[in-house]
């Protein structure tokens, strides 16, 4: 952006500024953990049928009409695909318990198996008892596992997941009257401001859009690489395993490191006393995490957040420690957000011109509700 | 009910555009369409609407009012524009600052097409496109008839 012909460059209290924003706006989202979820699908689903609300009302539809068709078509479609999928889900579900248990206990055979394997190799191990160890202590952490957690963590699964109804409600709503409190923003902003809002306005909006896109593609690409890599390593169920690790992902090195003890739990318990497929799921995932990380994130999502690696990595870090998993999901996002409206208020605030400009409006508008008024 | 006073509103809407030099030839359903992109600002009489050297994010259609162009910070207009006309369309084309600033000179409305909605629109809309850029065409035409008319 420039101003009168000469480039702003943010100083160093807008970026002080900045960071301290998103701090505050991802304690805020701690507060509210339980929206996180279906607000950051509720964009992903916001910006994938915009364009097509947007095609509706460059053919003469109105706003509303065309929010209102484009979410009847995305809800129709995705009800088709609830009807023929709900039921093996809730089959899923119900044996969800004993699947939980099995898929633990494979994982658990494959470290005892690569205990043994390293037993045998090196003698300070065996001389220790590892893999004695590591039964006796994990045999007793499963023992009580299935009475003392797993209620728990079924509970609050359970009375979370109906947040994700908000979802759909939300990104209807917000295709729906998206344009309305945009109007609304800017209708509040004076005349002196209004050229340099449109601009930030605009910026946000790609700013977010280019990210909850790219994390979108980021995921097909994923999902994609890693259904191909345990296709051809020969695990059932490759494309769901890959949705779930592709999804697992978007919480930054949490979610992938749960990705990979997922596909490595699935495969050593599909494949026993076979650890060489448990091995090469490990392979192909730190080979899908270098490609996603040096190839497809900044062809994505990368592209979006124009800020230096170092700092990424720092805001990641510190949104963990701030808000935890939403914290780790948000961080980038909001900072995203932040810097392009943290540097336009800088823009604004230290223009004299655009002050000025503002100053003189008050005035006229001063000296017109004063002209018939007169003290006696 | 409430139908009817929206269908009469986007009427009106539509109609304050369709007086217009530059969206004079857009049917009604072009101009629904171009409406729906479209912000009203109103500006006192000596508000400044923008200024030489800022970045031009939008164009100015005037609806009612008059607004003069200056040169940078020269008190003598270079033109007065009233209802119909357009301006700041050159920031939007050129992609270059403001070579002018404009300021009202009389209470005045003015519909704004921000650059994003203005881009969006010659990209994606065949019709409004070439009817935009043929009133474009003319308007360029008219002044560059008119600068060589005052140099010889």
């Amino acid at each position: 952006m420039t101003l009168h012909g000469s480039r702003y460059r943010p100083g160093p209290l807008v970026w002080l500024g900045n960071i301290a924003a998103t701090c505050l706006v991802l304690f805020f989202f701690q507060k509210i953990l339980w929206l996180v979820v279906p607000f950051v699908l509720a964009l992903i689903i916001h910006y994938l049928l915009a364009p097509l609300k947007l095609r509706l009302v460059l053919r003469g539809v109105s706003h509303d009409a065309a929010a209102t068709w484009v979410s009847g078509l995305a809800f129709a479609a995705f009800a088709l695909l609830a009807t023929f999928g709900f039921p093996r889900l809730l089959g899923d579900l119900v044996n969800l318990h004993g699947t939980a248990l099995r898929y633990v206990g494979g994982g658990l055979r494959l470290l005892a198996d690569a205990l043994s394997d390293l037993e045998g190799r090196f003698t300070f191990l065996a001389d220790g008892s590892a893999r004695q160890m590591l039964e006796v202590q994990l045999g007793s952490f499963f023992e009580h596992f299935a009475a003392n957690y797993l209620p728990g963590i079924a509970l609050g699964v359970a009375a979370w997941s109906p947040t994700l109804l908000l979802a759909p409600f939300l990104a209807f709503f917000m295709l729906r009257d998206g344009w309305r409190f945009r109007r609304l923003l800017l209708r509040a902003v004076p005349n002196a401001y209004f050229e340099r809002s449109l601009y930030v306005l605009d910026a946000v909006d790609r700013t977010a859009r280019q990210y909850f896109v790219g994390l979108l593609q980021l995921t097909v690409l994923d999902t994609l690489c890693l259904a191909v890599g345990l296709w051809i390593i020969g695990i059932d169920g490759a494309l769901l395993l890959g949705l779930l690790a592709a999804v697992l992902a978007w919480v930054p090195f949490v979610g992938s490191v749960l990705g990979c003890v997922l596909v490595v739990l699935v495969a050593a318990t599909d494949f026993p006393g076979q650890p060489g497929v448990a091995y090469a799921a490990i392979g192909l995932f730190v080979a899908v995490r270098l490609l996603d990380d040096f190839v497809f994130m900044p062809l994505t999502v990368g592209k979006s957040l124009n800020m230096h690696p170092l700092l990424t990595v720092l805001m990641i870090f510190v949104g963990g420690a701030v808000a935890g998993v939403p914290g780790l999901m948000l961080v980038l996002p909001v900072l995203g957000v932040i810097m392009v409206i943290g540097e336009t208020a800088g823009l604004l605030l230290t223009d004299p011109r655009l002050r000025a400009r503002h100053a003189h409006a008050r005035a006229l508008e001063q000296r017109r509700v004063w002209r018939d008024l007169t003290l006696d | 009910m409430r139908l009817r006073l929206r269908e009469e509103k986007h009427r009106r809407d539509g109609q304050r555009l369709a007086g217009s030099e530059l969206f004079g030839g857009l049917g009604e359903r072009e101009l629904r369409v171009v409406e729906a992109f479209a912000h009203e600002r109103r500006f006192l009489a000596g508000e400044v609407v923008f200024d030489a050297g800022e970045e031009g994010q939008a164009l100015y259609v005037i609806v009612a009012g008059r607004v003069a162009v200056h040169a940078d910070s020269q008190a003598t207009a270079l033109a007065e524009l009233g209802p119909g006309a357009f301006f700041g369309e050159m920031g939007l084309l050129d992609d270059v600052p403001r070579s002018a600033q404009v300021r009202a000179v009389e209470p005045s409305t003015l519909v704004v097409l921000p650059r994003t909605d203005f881009e969006r629109l010659m990209a994606s809309h065949a019709r409004i496109a070439s009817s935009i850029s043929l009133q474009l065409a003319r308007h360029l035409g008219r002044r560059l008839r008119a600068m060589l008319g005052d140099s010889a």
